[in-house]
């Protein structure tokens, strides 16, 4: 069955309680304190060790009667994309698409040549750091010594493999609900079938549009660019660039005939050239 | 009740840091939509030398054993070769951080990532100049003269091909990217790459026929690497040309004058000037070897530079959210 998210951001407080849920299920380290300077966004992105993200998007607009503002809330996390580019990319078969239709990556599988960094459109995969005993990324303090051990040998093998969202594919196999989704107190972040979710979220655009609130849904359907459409998609009130999603992202592979192409012609051109040279000097 | 605007009204969108309203797309609070890759010298030392790896193939196939001149090239060109594609995965492997992780990448082959093709690429390549080097110790009779049946003929060609296909798919593996730079240059990255790679064995294997003092091939291999450096130069122009805004963290700024004096000067219209200047003056033979290794050196230093730039490019445009929000067609 093909599960996935339906994050409707209308919906959403910017509790983080799904942040929270989501690093504590899956055992991620702390990305320690710093202040971003971004309304309350201190998480600031997605990254190999971050697996939900709350964005805070604060818009003003000069009204009649002074200014108006708004503040637009937004759970990011993996689209798990029908055509994943980091799963195409990825040169060790480690990123699998798993049979609940989202794309795992295996950690012990990876290289950490960091090839599906680069190729994900959405910038959601991230290289986690290598494990490095004196730095204060991992926050250890918080473990029992057990667990401490445990942390350090898994960093110490795969430290600098690629991390991010697996849609709770442990929780999932349980039963479960995934962390972020059970956590969420509006139920912003719906988990299910994703036919089912996808009416659902067509009937609220329905609704909301009724209200007079602009409404539309990202990934739903086709995304555009050959990625097909998202797994996890969205509901949004502003373009997506607001949310930092891009509005026509583009499928990386789409890329390589043309590149081949040229490639090929030009090595073509330089034997011809060379054959030349050497046959008639 | 005041309703939700719709974002055709004139919301500023998220506000930039230095607090400017901005004509173009609102971003988030100016922050990178996309991530940018980890690599460093090891990966940029990983494509330099897979371009010339890849040039040395095509040269061992045109020159003719028949010239005495051109079987010394050919056996220096396959050692150096068989050498390169032996010291590549060691190159891969400081940047993977352990040995067995360069093994992960043999699990599997897939045609869709240029990651797992180039590597095997890499590998069949290995197999087809350990071929070729084979032939040439059995033939020279450093190794049993039977043992020469392990490489077939076949197999000069197949490395030329490997080698194509090696030059080459290092600028596909950049271009096919979700990275705005080097989507842009989806077929003058692989182009550039080809004729950067040739240009630069031809390069290496000038600077080697110099030190052993077979000076014979020398004439045909500088034009060889005019070619492919006229034709890099006028692929860079072109790239230019037609994506001005995708290139600019390439060719503007510093990193551009670096890419603009190593590269393009120093390393492309250096060397065609000094070996024009070789064809037209009879040079004393001292003279002449200096200008070689000279020439060999400028091109071989922006033959790196070129793809450092290339890297530190990519990086550079992945952080600009307008970029990679407008990636291109």
């Amino acid at each position: 069955m093909a599960t996935g998210f339906f994050t409707d951001t209308t919906l959403c407080i910017g509790c983080k309680a799904c942040e929270v849920a989501c690093k504590q299920w899956n055992e991620l380290p702390s990305d320690g304190f710093a202040f971003s300077g971004n309304s309350y966004d201190n998480t600031v992105e997605l990254s190999g060790t971050t697996w939900r993200h709350v964005a805070f998007v604060e818009q003003t607009m000069p009204t009649e009667d002074g200014v108006a503002n708004r503040w637009l809330m937004s759970s990011d996390v993996c689209k798990h994309c029908t055509n994943a580019g980091c799963m195409e990319a990825c040169p060790t078969g480690a990123i699998i698409r798993n049979e609940y239709d989202s794309v795992f990556i295996q950690p012990d599988v990876c290289n950490g040549c960091g090839y599906c960094v680069v190729s994900c459109p959405f910038g959601v995969v991230d290289l986690i750091e290598r494990f490095d005993p004196e730095g204060t990324h991992y926050n250890l303090a918080s473990l029992s010594e057990e667990r401490v051990e445990e942390q350090k040998t898994a960093l110490q093998g795969h430290g600098g493999v690629a991390g991010k969202c697996t849609l709770c594919y442990d929780r999932q196999k349980l039963g479960f609900v995934p962390a972020c989704a059970k956590a969420c107190p509006t139920e912003s972040i719906q988990f299910g079938n994703i036919d089912e979710l996808r009416e659902r979220a067509r009937a609220r655009v329905e609704t909301l549009t009724k209200r007079g609130i602009h409404a539309e849904l990202y990934g739903a359907d086709d995304a555009g660019g050959g990625v097909g459409p998202l797994n996890a998609f969205f509901l949004l009130t502003d373009r997506p660039e607001a949310y930092n999603l891009p509005a026509e992202p583009v499928l990386p592979s789409t890329r390589q005939p043309a590149g081949y192409t040229a490639a090929a012609v030009t090595a073509l051109g330089l034997a011809i050239a060379g054959w030349m040279i050497f046959r008639n000097a | 009740m005041r309703s939700i605007p719709s974002p055709d009204d004139a919301f500023i969108g998220a506000a930039s840091r230095n607090g400017e309203q901005r004509a173009t797309i609102p971003t988030y609070y100016d922050h990178p939509m996309l991530k940018w890759p980890d690599w460093d010298w090891n990966v940029v030392t990983y494509l330099f030398l897979g371009g010339i790896m890849g040039g040395l193939g095509l040269i061992q196939m045109l020159a003719r054993p028949e010239l005495e001149s051109e079987r010394k090239l050919k056996r220096t060109v396959r050692v150096t070769s068989f050498v390169l594609a032996a010291a590549n995965p060691a190159v891969l492997v400081t940047h993977l951080g352990r040995p067995e992780r360069f093994l992960n990448m043999l699990r599997i082959m897939k045609f869709k990532s240029p990651m797992s093709l180039g590597t095997w690429g890499l590998v069949f390549y290995s197999g087809a100049a350990g071929a070729n080097v084979i032939r040439e110790l059995a033939v020279g009779g450093t190794l049993p003269r039977w043992m020469r049946f392990f490489a077939p003929g076949l197999m000069t060609p197949v490395q030329a091909l490997l080698g194509a296909f090696t030059a080459g798919y290092t600028g596909v593996l950049l271009s096919s990217t979700a990275n705005p730079f080097w989507g842009s240059g989806k077929r003058h990255i692989p182009a550039m790459s080809v004729c950067s790679g040739l240009a630069s064995a031809c390069a290496l294997s000038s600077l080697l026929c110099t030190l052993e003092g077979n000076t014979e091939p020398l004439q045909r291999l500088e034009r060889l690497e005019m070619v492919a450096g006229a034709a890099e130069l006028f692929i860079l122009t072109d790239f230019e040309r037609r994506h001005p805004d995708y290139t600019k963290p390439f060719f503007k700024g510093k990193r551009g004058e670096k890419l603009r004096t190593y590269t393009m000067a120093a390393g492309t219209l250096g060397p065609i000037a000094l070996n024009v200047l070789g064809s037209m003056f009879n040079l004393p033979k001292p003279v002449d070897a200096l200008r070689v290794t000279a020439a060999s050196i400028l091109t071989l230093a922006g033959g790196y530079v070129l793809r450092e730039s290339l890297i530190a490019a990519g990086k550079a445009s992945a952080r600009d959210p307008q970029a990679a929000f407008r990636q291109p067609k």
